[in-house]
C-alpha cells in the first residue's frame, strides 16, 4: 500500500486552530460549486499528503471552489486545493491550501471545520458556455482556471469527496472530517484548461495539475454539519480515527 | 454448482526483483492443482496501470500457460475490456479464437468495460463510450467468430468484408460473459443472452435478486448469437483450513488486504463525473472485510473462509438462490503462503467439492444452449 510521506510538522506549521467541535450545521443556500480536477505526476503521489493517508493511483488534485451568497456570514467564496486521498476505505480530499474572500467566513470556516482558508480575491463565475475560476492574493494570481463545453449531468453523477482539514484541534493536530451535503438543482460537466497555478501559494511545493481529466459546475444548496470525526494525521485510519 | 479459480495476480509492495514471477508462478501452480481437483474454471482479468491490486494487464497469455498447463479445466477471460482504445474487437476474436484452438475448445469469454480512470484515463478512452463500445463488441463478435467474410459498420470500429482467422474450436463461439460491476448490468446480461459474470462480492440478499431478475428477463432475450450463455457466478474469496479460528485469522486478513486494495483504486466516478458509470466501489460490505457479529470468528455471511463445515453451508445458500458457480479469489495481495493456499485447495476438494458432486456431468459441459464442440 502506497502512504503519505509528508511531515506532519511541515504540515501543521500554519494550520488554523480549532475552537472546539460544536459548530455547525451551517446552511449555504443557493450556492455555485466548481470542481476540477487533474492529474499529477507520481512524484507529488506520496509527497502531498501525511502518513496517515494513503494517495491514489495516479495522484489527483482537486480543485474545488464554493460561491454562497448567503450565509452566516454575509456572502463568500472559497476555492480549495485539495489531494485526493484514501483514509482507510474512504476516499477523501486532504486540503493543502484554502482562500476565502471574506474575512469573517475565513476565521469561521477555520475556526469552526478547521479549513486553512486565508484571506483573498476569489472570482467564480458561471455562464452558459464556460465557468471560470480565478484566485488572488496579494495582487498576484494564484490560480486561474476555466472550464469549457458545458454538458449537462444529473445531480447525482457528480462525486464529492468528504473534507480533511489539517487543525491544532482541542485533542492536538488532527485531520478534521468535513461532510459537507450538496443538494445539486443542476449540473454540467466542463472541459478544463489550467491557465495558472501557483503551488507554493496552495500549502505545497509538490503540487502539480499537469493533466486535466474533467470538471463540473453545479448549483447547489450546501450544508456543513457539525463534525463527527478526526484522525491522527500520522496513522492509518484504522487506528487513528476517533469520534467526537 | 460449479467452481473456479479467479486470477488478479496482485503483487503486493515492495516490489523487489523477481516478485511478479513469483506471483504469476504460484497462480500457475494454483491453476494446475485445480485442474486435477476438479475445479471447472481458471480465470484471469484484464486490468492495467494498477499497482499492487492487479499485474495482470495480459490474460491472454496467462491463459495460454494454463491451458497448456492444464488437461480438462476451462480457461476464462475474466475479463476482455471492451474498449477500442485498449482492445480492437478484430484482435479480441482473433486471439480468442487462438486461445479455444490452443486450449482444445476450453475458452469462456468474458467482456467488460474498465471501471477505474486508472485505466480509462491511461488509454485516453472516454468514460462517456464505453457502455456504447462494449455492447457494439458483443454484437460484433459472434459476426466475427463465424465461418466466412463478414463485415462490420458501426460506431467503435469499422471493417470491409474481411475473414476474421482463426475460428474458434466451439461453436458457433466460445461462450461469453460480462463482467457485473454496476447494479443493472446483469440486464444487459440477460437482454443480449450472455452470462453474467459477478466480479463484485454481494450479500445474499443482493446476489439474490440479481440473480432472480437475470433468470426472469433472459427467458425473453434478444441473444446476440445463437448461443445462449445463461450463468450465472459470483465471486468469492477462498481458504479453507481443518481449524475454524485458523482459517478466519488468515483467510479474514486476505479478505481484508484485498478490500484495501480494491478501495484504493481511482473510480472513474470519482473522477469524471458522468451517468455511464454510477458505482464509486465495487466491493459489497462483505468483501471488505467487515465483522459479522452472528459468526463465532467476524467471517462475513458467504464469504467461503472457515473450515470445510462453514464453507458447504456458504455454497449450499448461494447454490438456494440460484447462483451456477462460484469463483473463489485464492490469495489477494499474496498474504497467505503458497503451501497454505495448496492445502487449502486440496481440503477444499476434499470435503466441501463431494457435496456438490451430483452436478458433476454437467461440469464438463459449458452452461451453453445451443452452442458446443465443432
Amino acid at each position: 500500500m502506497i502512504l503519505g510521506s509528508a511531515r506532519v510538522e511541515d504540515l501543521a506549521a500554519e494550520r488554523p486552530r480549532l475552537a472546539g467541535f460544536g459548530a455547525g450545521p451551517v446552511r449555504l443556500p443557493g450556492a455555485e460549486v466548481l470542481q476540477a480536477m487533474f492529474e499529477m505526476p507520481v512524484s507529488a503521489r506520496e509527497a502531498v499528503v501525511p502518513p496517515g493517508l494513503h494517495p491514489t493511483n495516479p495522484a489527483l488534485c482537486v480543485i474545488l471552489a464554493w460561491r454562497c451568497p448567503e450565509s452566516p456570514w454575509g456572502p463568500f467564496a472559497l476555492a480549495q486545493v485539495r489531494a485526493q486521498a484514501r483514509s482507510g476505505l474512504r476516499p477523501r480530499g486532504f486540503v493543502t491550501g484554502a482562500v476565502c474572500d471574506n474575512r469573517d467566513a475565513a476565521d469561521a470556516l477555520a475556526a469552526d471545520f478547521g479549513f486553512p482558508a486565508r484571506a483573498g480575491e476569489v472570482l467564480l463565475r458561471r455562464a452558459y458556455d464556460a465557468a471560470w475560476l480565478e484566485v488572488a492574493r496579494g495582487g498576484q494570481t494564484i490560480l486561474a482556471l476555466e472550464g469549457l463545453d458545458p454538458e449537462p449531468l444529473l445531480p447525482a453523477d457528480v462525486h464529492y469527496s468528504v473534507t480533511l482539514n489539517l487543525a491544532d484541534t482541542p485533542r492536538g493536530v488532527r485531520l478534521v472530517q468535513v461532510e459537507p451535503e450538496y443538494e445539486i438543482t443542476r449540473a454540467e460537466r466542463l472541459r478544463p484548461r489550467l491557465l495558472s497555478f501557483h503551488p507554493e501559494a496552495w500549502g505545497d511545493r509538490h503540487l502539480d495539475p499537469y493533466h486535466p481529466v474533467s470538471a463540473s459546475v453545479v448549483s447547489a444548496t450546501l450544508t456543513l454539519p457539525p463534525v463527527r470525526f478526526v484522525c491522527r494525521p500520522d496513522v492509518l485510519a484504522f487506528e487513528g480515527t476517533e469520534k467526537v | 454448482m460449479k467452481f473456479g479459480i479467479f486470477f488478479e495476480m496482485s503483487v503486493p509492495r515492495p516490489f523487489t526483483d523477481g516478485i511478479e514471477k513469483r506471483v504469476f508462478d504460484h497462480a500457475l501452480a494454483q491453476a494446475r492443482l485445480a485442474d486435477q481437483l476438479g475445479f471447472d474454471w481458471v480465470w484471469a482479468v484484464e486490468h492495467h496501470f494498477l499497482e499492487e491490486y492487479s499485474h495482470c494487464s495480459a490474460p491472454e497469455l496467462v491463459l495460454t500457460a494454463v491451458a497448456m498447463q492444464t488437461e480438462r479445466i476451462r480457461v476464462g477471460h475474466g475479463a476482455v475490456v471492451c474498449v477500442p482504445e485498449m482492445n480492437h474487437p478484430i484482435r479480441v476474436a482473433e486471439r480468442a479464437a487462438t486461445l479455444d484452438i490452443l486450449s482444445n475448445g476450453r475458452l469462456e469469454l468474458g467482456t467488460a468495460r474498465s471501471s477505474t480512470w486508472t485505466e480509462l484515463g491511461g488509454f485516453g478512452a472516454n468514460p462517456d463510450d464505453t457502455k456504447k463500445a462494449w455492447d457494439e463488441y458483443v454484437r460484433a463478435l459472434p459476426q466475427l467468430f463465424a465461418h466466412g467474410h463478414t463485415r462490420w459498420q458501426g460506431r467503435a470500429f469499422r471493417m470491409p468484408e474481411r475473414n476474421v482467422l482463426p475460428k474458434p474450436i466451439q461453436q458457433p463461439h466460445p461462450p461469453l460473459w460480462v463482467t457485473v460491476t454496476s447494479p443493472g448490468t446483469e440486464l444487459d446480461a440477460a437482454d443480449r443472452g450472455i452470462g453474467c459474470l459477478g466480479v463484485a462480492a454481494a450479500s445474499y440478499g443482493e446476489q439474490e435478486r440479481r440473480t432472480r431478475e437475470y433468470h426472469r428477463r433472459i427467458q425473453s432475450c434478444n441473444p446476440v448469437s445463437s448461443a445462449v450463455n445463461d450463468q450465472v457466478t459470483t465471486l468469492n474469496f477462498l481458504y479453507c483450513h481443518e481449524d475454524a479460528k485458523e482459517a478466519a485469522r488468515t483467510g479474514m486478513r486476505m479478505v481484508g488486504m484485498f478490500g484495501l486494495a480494491n478501495s484504493h483504486l481511482l473510480w472513474t466516478r470519482e473522477a469524471f463525473p458522468t451517468r455511464a458509470y454510477q458505482s464509486l466501489a465495487n466491493l459489497a460490505p462483505t468483501g471488505t472485510g467487515g465483522g459479522n457479529p452472528a459468526d463465532p470468528f467476524g467471517v462475513p455471511d458467504g464469504i467461503c473462509v472457515g473450515d470445510p463445515k462453514r464453507i458447504t453451508e456458504a455454497i449450499r445458500r448461494w447454490e438456494a438462490i440460484g447462483v451456477d458457480g462460484i469463483n473463489f479469489i485464492l490469495n489477494g495481495m499474496e498474504t497467505i503462503p503458497q503451501a497454505e493456499v495448496l492445502a487449502s485447495l486440496r481440503l477444499f476438494a476434499r470435503e466441501v467439492l463431494p457435496h456438490f458432486e451430483k452436478d458433476a456431468p454437467a461440469r464438463a459441459a459449458s452452461g451453453v444452449r445451443g452452442g458446443g464442440p465443432a
